[in-house]
């Protein structure tokens, strides 16, 4: 397993956020979190990429325990994240928001060559090279977020929300870069509200309810459950 | 009022101004790169630049020098200006480094509220004033003549001075280094991503506490150097030099726009040139009460200051 999540609790303050959450991630797999708004999708993304401290249980990627790691270092590991919210650098250009994916890095001409492939993944970053990052639409900045992730060419790539903000013909196409990414070599975990696309391109997946994981199976299984239909795909 | 003063000394205070004012930018330079950074203002740097006005008197000392010795040879000038310098730097990096790993560090890693950073802040300042305070029984110190000001241009009837000259020139030139370095460079580029998005930097590998300890010791440098300057302008250092020039380099970032690198070069020239036309027009006790005027009005008009804040910007 490329990411085993083994009984993890966190807390925000007081405020319990999930109650002892074990999920793998298998190398080369598309894996997805499902679940409604506070089921605790994002916080597992930022305890996976170290941006919260876990309370209890143990996270670990490629064999190694790194609950306790920084989160800089997890990145050096193989981790990436393209975090809720987008967290794009309003006053750097697109260029250099990509660079940044590329920060740990030093070889320019793996640098650029990886460039490259998000101006081609996304075209649209590269019409905008030049501009700030804070000027882009919010679908831009999805695209510019998930680029950057990429540039770190990592093992594990997170992908919290992807589908944010997007037109219905962005999200196919996002949806269609994450298949292809995975067929290139990239292992995925998404955090997705659209859990219909979620669960029709993912292998497996999971359903979160308010910290606590309800459901697993692969996509397809969890496509004709009832109850995830009843609650998730809004059909009955 | 004095207009014809004003009028009569208008180049001579220009360029008075320009000189101190290159002063206050540099120094003003540590507090718009921490709070860039951190949103703290580092009341502590007053201090850390006071320690430079003493440490390369220190090391001038070692070389026998004191105020009343004769002014050295070119060569020995060359050597002075450089060991000084080196001393400076040195030590007041080192001072900023060691406030922010001792103070600062610990409350961040317990999510400490911005009032207990800024209690710090204040505090850390008192200690060292203090400290200085004690260790000379509260005695000012004189400059050796590293450096005789003696004019080497003359505009009309305003003098420039050799000593103004290489202030300004040593000002602009280490801005525009550091300009490069923060806009050009890889660490550069980590220390605006920290700036603009702390959780975002760390998802991209960035190591925050290095970047925040690297800000702190480039304006511990920047502020070394202002210290030197202001040793062979003014001739004197006390306890307290710290405190009174880090309110004006303060009010220069404030000026300039802080958490801007141009912005606190722009506010510590405007700043420098200004309190000297204010000497000139109601008399020199007035000084520093005409810097507040200032700010207090350009603040009005444009709240975020001159140029606003660039490194920082408005967080994603």
């Amino acid at each position: 397993m490329l990411l085993e999540i083994d009984n993890v609790t966190l807390a925000y303050g007081r405020i319990q956020a999930l109650h002892g959450i074990s999920l793998n991630v298998g190398e080369g797999e598309v894996v997805a979190l499902i679940g409604a708004n506070g089921a605790g999708k994002s916080t597992t993304m930022r305890a996976v990429s170290g941006l919260r401290p876990v309370s209890q249980g143990t996270i670990r990627f490629d064999g190694e325990d790194i609950t306790k790691m920084r989160a800089d270092l997890r990145v050096v590991r193989g981790v990436s994240q393209s975090p809720e919210g987008r967290g794009i650098f309003p006053g750097m250009t697109v260029r250099e928001n990509l660079e940044m994916g590329a920060y740990t890095r030093r070889n320019r001409a793996e640098i650029d060559e990886d460039l490259n492939r998000a101006f081609t993944l996304f075209p649209r970053l590269k019409e905008r090279e030049k501009q700030a990052g804070g000027t882009l639409s919010g679908g831009e900045q999805q695209m510019l977020a998930v680029g950057r992730a990429l540039m770190s060419r990592p093992k594990l790539l997170l992908l919290d929300e992807p589908s944010m903000g997007l037109a219905p013909m962005l999200i196919q196409q996002i949806f269609d870069i994450i298949v292809e990414i995975n067929q290139q070599g990239t292992t995925v975990l998404l955090v997705e509200q659209n859990a219909q696309q979620a669960l029709s391109r993912a292998h497996r997946a999971y359903v979160l309810e308010t910290g606590r994981i309800v459901k697993e199976g692969t996509g397809a299984e969890l496509l004709n459950d009832p109850a995830v239909k009843d609650a998730y795909l809004g059909v009955a | 009022m004095d207009f014809s003063g004003l009028i009569n000394d208008f180049g001579p205070l220009t360029v008075t101004g320009l000189a101190q004012g290159a002063i206050i930018a540099l120094f003003a330079l540590g507090y718009t790169l921490v709070y860039g950074v951190l949103r703290l203002i580092n009341f502590a740097h007053s201090e850390v630049f006071l320690l430079g006005t003493y440490a390369c008197l220190i090391v001038w000392g070692w070389f026998g020098l004191d105020q009343n010795s004769a002014p050295p040879s070119v060569g020995g000038m060359l050597l002075y200006m450089a060991v000084g310098l080196l001393a400076a730097i040195l030590v007041s990096g080192l001072a900023a480094l060691t406030v922010e790993v001792i103070a600062y560090r610990p409350l961040r890693r317990r999510n400490a509220p911005p009032l207990a950073f800024l209690i710090t802040a204040i505090g850390a300042s008192l200690f060292i004033s203090e400290l200085v305070g004690v260790a000379t029984h509260r005695n000012q110190k004189g400059v050796p003549p590293i450096i005789l000001a003696k004019p080497v241009v003359t505009i009309g009837d305003t003098t420039i001075t050799n000593l103004q000259i290489l202030i300004i020139v040593l000002a602009l030139v280490m801005m525009f280094a550091l300009d490069r370095f923060i806009n050009g460079s890889r660490l550069g580029r980590g220390i605006r991503a920290v700036a603009q998005n702390p959780d975002s930097a760390a998802l991209m590998g960035v190591n925050k506490s290095r970047v925040i300890a690297l800000v702190f010791l480039l304006g511990g440098l920047m502020a070394g150097i202002a210290a030197v300057m202001y040793d062979l302008k003014i001739g004197v250092t006390r306890y307290d030099a710290g405190f009174l020039l880090g309110i004006d380099a303060f009010t220069a970032a404030v000026l300039g726009g802080i958490g801007n690198l141009r912005g606190a070069l722009l506010g510590g020239l405007l700043l420098g040139v200004l309190q000297n036309y204010a000497a000139g027009l109601f008399g020199s006790q007035w000084l520093h009460a005409a810097s507040f005027v200032l700010l207090v009005v350009i603040l009005l008009f444009r709240p975020t200051g001159l140029l606003g804040e660039s490194l920082g910007r408005a967080r994603a």
